[in-house]
């Protein structure tokens, strides 16, 4: 099983992004589960969305602890408790402009993937619409789903700016990968 | 719709939405509170967009809703509503009235932690608190067990004239997206004919409900309802049998799972059920003979079913996500309330697990029920 966690701030579209991340595994034929926790619905507060990917129907009904990938949208939201449900094997995907050496040596012992979304959101003219290049970068840290059908989940799913957020997803997907292809060179 | 069954990603609250759409209620009074609001969010854009025709009432307090529920269920008309928590507790008044006018109203509930302090988080204080006001209570596990249980829980109510309420747990299952069979409309038809009871009001017709009634007219009314609330085992486990002959899905009033040979069964309701079979698993991987017995009913309680289930089986762990201050967890008291006088009754053990919504994990449930073999049995429920 495969076991993801979104975490951002209210109004961000983590809630969505954990949705679109669920219907895309899904669209692939696999079993998903996917939730949002959530206390009063204020934006600026933690939003945690849980997604759970496996070839069998999911039965858990419980937080993730141990995730295989974390999905963090603000980097300061990268600590305490939702930073310890990452362990040295997980994969963490952050927004932030900074460079892997500086969450190298910020978070030693983690597996930290910067990839730096506002960038991106902005040249796609998404504005402050972060999460379909936050999506991306995930899907190919993670190796799944495949990015042509996480596109095709955006462009259809989205409310609004189709095109541009699949655009946009393919831009976060390609920064990790070169990311990745430089650090196994 | 096409006449196949379609799968698609539906939340827990969609997929009660979406039974409620296939039941064709004819009055849906309704007022939204935290984590119930995206059943009714759905079902207005049902009738927006004209796929149910149904009358949306929107008064200032689900007070007012369940005043409107009642009166409307007994003009004749098959009757939905939704709430959570709070919105329940502002109900209760009414929740008596509703069963006592023998309303076959059917609501569902989103399990949440009852203020204060002020939490949203999955907590079944909520409906266990409303044990005695005449409502029969399904307690579900996932999406799909919701929205199957919205369409038999009609059945069961319009069989029995009574209110029927289903709970599911906030977040866990009424916000998880997950795949779901939504039935086509024609075999939901078939399985649940238009509301058509032989009492009704109508100005027309002289019948009447609310008179003041004599000492003995009200004990023979409390125990018809009574002998009804009776007949709700056999009338569940049948509209539940019906339902998997058209479906292939059936959920039993309990369910056993991997009881065959256990010596230690979980106990519970709801969608730590789920998170159990987990913890089972492993429990049996590691050679200790678990079950699980998932309590759907729990209204009444089908203390007979219990007593088969359970029979021969050394130690029982009840975990009860819920808190009765004084008494502990309400499933743990039933539970023992119905094993009573049974001879050979295992050991029942209580654990407040997941009060107020705090995680409980598979690891966790397996780890009670390894200390369940070994500690002392007390009558009190024991905090996790």
């Amino acid at each position: 099983m495969l076991q993801i966690i979104i975490q951002g701030r209210g109004g961000q579209g983590a809630q969505l992004a954990g949705t679109l991340l669920a219907t895309a595994f899904f669209a692939e034929g696999r079993e998903v589960q996917s939730f949002s926790s959530y206390g009063g619905a204020r934006r600026g507060t933690p939003v945690s969305s849980f997604i759970r990917v496996d070839d069998k129907p999911i039965r858990l009904r419980c937080d993730i602890e141990q995730a295989d990938a974390l999905l963090c949208f603000d980097a300061s939201l990268l600590e305490g408790k939702f930073l310890a449900t990452a362990g040295p094997r997980t994969l963490i995907v952050v927004n932030s402009r900074r460079p892997p050496e500086h969450f190298a040596q910020a978070l030693p012992g983690y597996r930290t993937l910067p990839v730096d979304g506002l960038e991106i959101a902005q040249r796609n003219g998404l504005g402050r619409i972060v999460n379909s290049a936050l999506l991306g970068a995930l899907a190919c840290a993670v190796g799944g789903p495949a990015l042509a059908t996480l596109t095709a989940t955006i462009a259809a799913e989205t409310p609004k700016n189709g095109r541009e957020n699949a655009a946009a997803c393919v831009d976060g997907y390609g920064r990790i990968d070169s990311q990745l292809r430089k650090a196994a060179a | 719709m096409s006449a196949a069954e379609t799968r698609s990603l539906l939340t827990g609250n969609h997929a009660v939405a979406w039974g409620a759409r296939l039941a064709r209620p004819k009055v849906v009074p309704v007022y939204p509170i935290t984590p119930q609001t995206p059943v009714l969010e759905l079902l207005t854009e049902f009738q927006a967009a004209g796929g149910l025709d149904a009358e949306f009432l929107t008064p200032e307090s689900e007070h007012s809703v369940m005043a409107a529920c009642i009166p409307a269920s007994l003009a004749g008309a098959r009757v939905f509503t939704a709430t959570a928590s709070q919105g329940l507790m502002l109900m209760h008044e009414l929740l008596h009235y509703a069963s006592g006018a023998r309303a076959p109203i059917v609501m569902a509930n989103v399990n949440r932690t009852v203020a204060s302090p002020w939490a949203f988080w999955p907590d079944q204080t909520d409906s266990l608190a409303q044990r005695d006001t005449g409502w029969v209570q399904l307690y579900v596990e996932s999406a799909q067990e919701a929205l199957d249980t919205v369409l038999q829980a009609f059945r069961i109510a319009e069989a029995v004239s009574l209110p029927v309420m289903l709970n599911l747990d906030a977040f866990y299952v009424s916000h998880a997206l997950e795949p779901v069979h939504v039935p086509p409309q024609a075999l939901v038809d078939a399985y649940l004919p238009a509301y058509a009871p032989e009492h009704f009001l109508d100005p027309e017709r002289g019948e009447s409900w609310g008179n003041v009634v004599t000492q003995d007219m009200y004990r023979r009314h409390r125990k018809s309802l009574g002998e009804a609330m009776a007949r709700v085992p056999e009338v569940a486990a049948e509209a539940d049998r019906e339902w998997q002959a058209l479906t292939g899905r059936g959920w039993g009033i309990t369910e056993r799972y991997r009881c065959e040979g256990a010596d230690l069964v979980i106990v519970s309701l709801g969608s730590m059920c789920g998170t159990a079979r987990e913890a089972v698993d492993a429990l049996r991987e590691a050679g200790i003979a678990a079950g699980l017995l998932k309590v759907r009913l729990f209204r009444p309680l089908p203390a007979a079913e219990l007593r088969a289930a359970l029979a021969g089986v050394r130690d029982v762990l009840v975990l009860d996500r819920n808190f009765s201050p004084g008494a502990g967890g309400v499933l743990h008291q039933e539970l023992r309330g119905a094993l009573y006088g049974m001879k050979h009754a295992p050991d029942v053990r209580g654990v407040l697990a997941g009060v107020g919504g705090v995680n409980v994990s598979a690891a966790m449930i397996a780890e009670l029920a390894r200390g369940a073999r070994i500690e002392d049995i007390v009558p009190e429920a024991v905090w996790a």
